[in-house]
């Protein structure tokens, strides 16, 4: 998959389809994100995944005219085409796209709905057709109220309150962030006061969240944030047919009016 | 066009985790957690997200200033050291060697946290040393 | 009256050109309601963000009842459309989180609905004594 991956990569930056890629490489038994450029021999890797997204966002801010390539996964692609729907974080039509498709250790690892891209220029890897089952979502669902309230009581109040899981998401962009605002989130207490904090970034996810996992990857504490944001990824999609990142034209439903975007049961 | 991801050390506790300063055309302006780092396995605390923002912060201080009538003036290091050096035998002389404190900092390096304290034990004849982490 | 009952305290956001003025014309009419609740006036029930409701039930409140104008009579056109959508993604939410979503509803009371709001609200009321104290608490 690297062999095809180099072809591609040397011929785009040769015939300067793109002026750079933006993929990850490894450095001395490391691997971090990098930008790819013309004459540039360093290694390409493909794992631990990284969010390129924001990776992307940056570059384009900071160089409007030019054109970038990415090799992205799936949920790379996801947050692109979000950030692209909103005030165009991302100009999803100057970058060009190689989708690499997960394995099936990385599928069963993320419980991921959508583990293929599905909008690329050209895909390299094989598509896994496989049942996930998200194990700790379907005993969340099992648990009784007062069970559930205090499986999150314990796991929020290991929450150091590092922001990791805000820092991390490719989706959170706000330049003034609700959770860094004294009169929601008062300073100086750590865990922070159960459970504003995490129900309000939970809040302001719904209908942001993507699935792509670096929030629980990202957290110290490991705390299931994936349970949690899974649950409410499956609201949005009951009661609005949404399904973040996946349709580039389809309209953000908590943004847009009932004639636009119609609720489908009742809340 | 100038994108990498430079892997440091985070310089404020003991942990020592590795992370990543994303700098764009010479100008650090993120951090990027390292997933393959054994200490810190792509995980990071708040002070290690906010690793990089002292680098270019308006409030650091770039030149060495000294007080000449209330208010601060740029001066070579020469003269900086100097004036601080009369004023602390001045003080040492007139007030003895515990009136004099020093505080140093996480972010030095251990060689240069022995050499405080050694300057205050030693040179200063005081057992007043303290650190950041401790307050 | 047993005084040990549960006496639930409940926050009742009002919309300031419909639910507020249907909230006054009830009491103007002397219409009786049990005195659990307090209104808070806003501009318009969409600008009730998900941070105030959850406050609400952080800091003890049983039950945050939020009122708007019925659709298509706000006064700022869709704001309450944004209030439907937001409270029922804001309820499943508090469902999968271990409080029952009926701690928080959305409901319309229009300017001359005196006796909408008494029963809305009356029947809200029950509702929070029959659930109980809230489990933040």
């Amino acid at each position: 998959m690297k062999d095809k991956l180099r072809k591609i990569i040397d011929e785009w930056l040769e015939t300067k389809k793109v002026d750079g890629v933006v993929g990850l490489t490894e450095e001395k038994e490391n691997i971090k994100p990098h930008l790819f450029q013309k004459g540039d021999t360093s290694f390409i890797a493909l794992t631990p995944k990284y969010p390129l997204a924001s990776v992307m966002m940056l570059l384009q801010e900071h160089y409007p005219e030019k054109r970038f390539g990415i090799i992205a996964r799936e949920c790379d692609i996801r947050a692109m085409v979000e950030l692209h729907k909103r005030e165009k974080k991302i100009d999803i039509e100057r970058v060009d796209i190689i989708g690499i498709a997960c394995t099936k250790k990385e599928v069963e690892e993320c419980a991921c709905d959508f583990p293929y891209p599905h909008m690329a220029e050209v895909i390299v890897g094989e598509k896994i057709e496989i049942e996930t089952k998200n194990l700790s979502v379907d005993r969340l669902l099992n648990m009784e109220l007062n069970e559930r309230l205090f499986f999150w009581k314990y796991q929020f109040d290991k929450c150091m309150k590092c922001y990791g899981c805000r820092n991390a998401c490719p989706l959170c962009i706000c330049s003034e962030c609700v959770l860094e605002d004294d009169l929601w989130v008062k300073g100086g207490r750590i865990p922070p006061p159960f459970p504003l904090f995490h129900l309000i970034r939970a809040v302001h996810t719904s209908g942001r969240c993507i699935g792509c996992g670096e929030c629980e990857k990202a957290c110290p504490m490991d705390i299931p944030l994936t349970t949690l944001y899974t649950l409410l990824r499956n609201n949005v999609k009951e009661l609005f047919d949404y399904n973040a990142g996946i349709e580039l034209d389809k309209e953000i439903p908590l943004l847009t009016t009932l004639d636009e975007t119609p609720m489908k049961e009742e809340g | 066009m100038n994108y990498s991801n430079v892997l440091t050390t985070c310089p404020y506790c003991g942990a020592g985790c590795n992370l990543y300063l994303e700098v764009l055309d010479g100008k650090v302006v993120g951090t990027l957690p390292c997933k393959t780092d054994i200490i810190s396995e792509g995980k990071l605390c708040i002070k290690g997200w906010n690793a990089h923002s002292f680098i270019n912060h308006p409030d650091r201080l770039t030149k060495p200033l000294v007080k000449k009538d209330g208010k601060f003036h740029e001066t070579k290091w020469e003269e900086a050291l100097r004036s601080v050096a009369d004023n602390l035998t001045k003080i040492k002389g007139k007030y003895g060697p515990n009136s004099i404190a020093l505080l140093s900092s996480a972010k030095c390096t251990n060689e240069e946290n022995y050499l405080v304290q050694k300057f205050a034990r030693s040179v200063i004849g005081t057992n007043n040393v303290d650190h950041c982490a401790r307050l | 009256m047993d005084t040990n009952a549960f006496k639930p305290k409940v926050l009742v956001f009002t919309c300031n050109w419909c639910s507020y003025a249907g909230a006054d014309l009830a009491g103007v009419s002397r219409l009786q309601i049990k005195p659990y609740f307090r209104v808070i006036r806003t501009m318009c029930s969409g600008r009730v963000n998900p941070e105030l409701v959850l406050e609400a039930l952080a800091k003890g409140a049983d039950g945050v009842l939020v009122l708007g104008c019925h659709l298509g009579d706000c006064h700022y056109i869709t704001g309450n459309h944004r209030a439907i959508k937001r409270m029922a993604m804001l309820r499943k939410l508090l469902e999968h989180f271990g409080i029952s979503s009926l701690r928080v509803k959305l409901d319309f009371v229009s300017a001359g609905e005196a006796q909408r709001f008494q029963s809305v609200v009356s029947n809200f009321i029950d509702g929070i004594i029959a659930l109980g104290p809230n489990p933040l608490k």
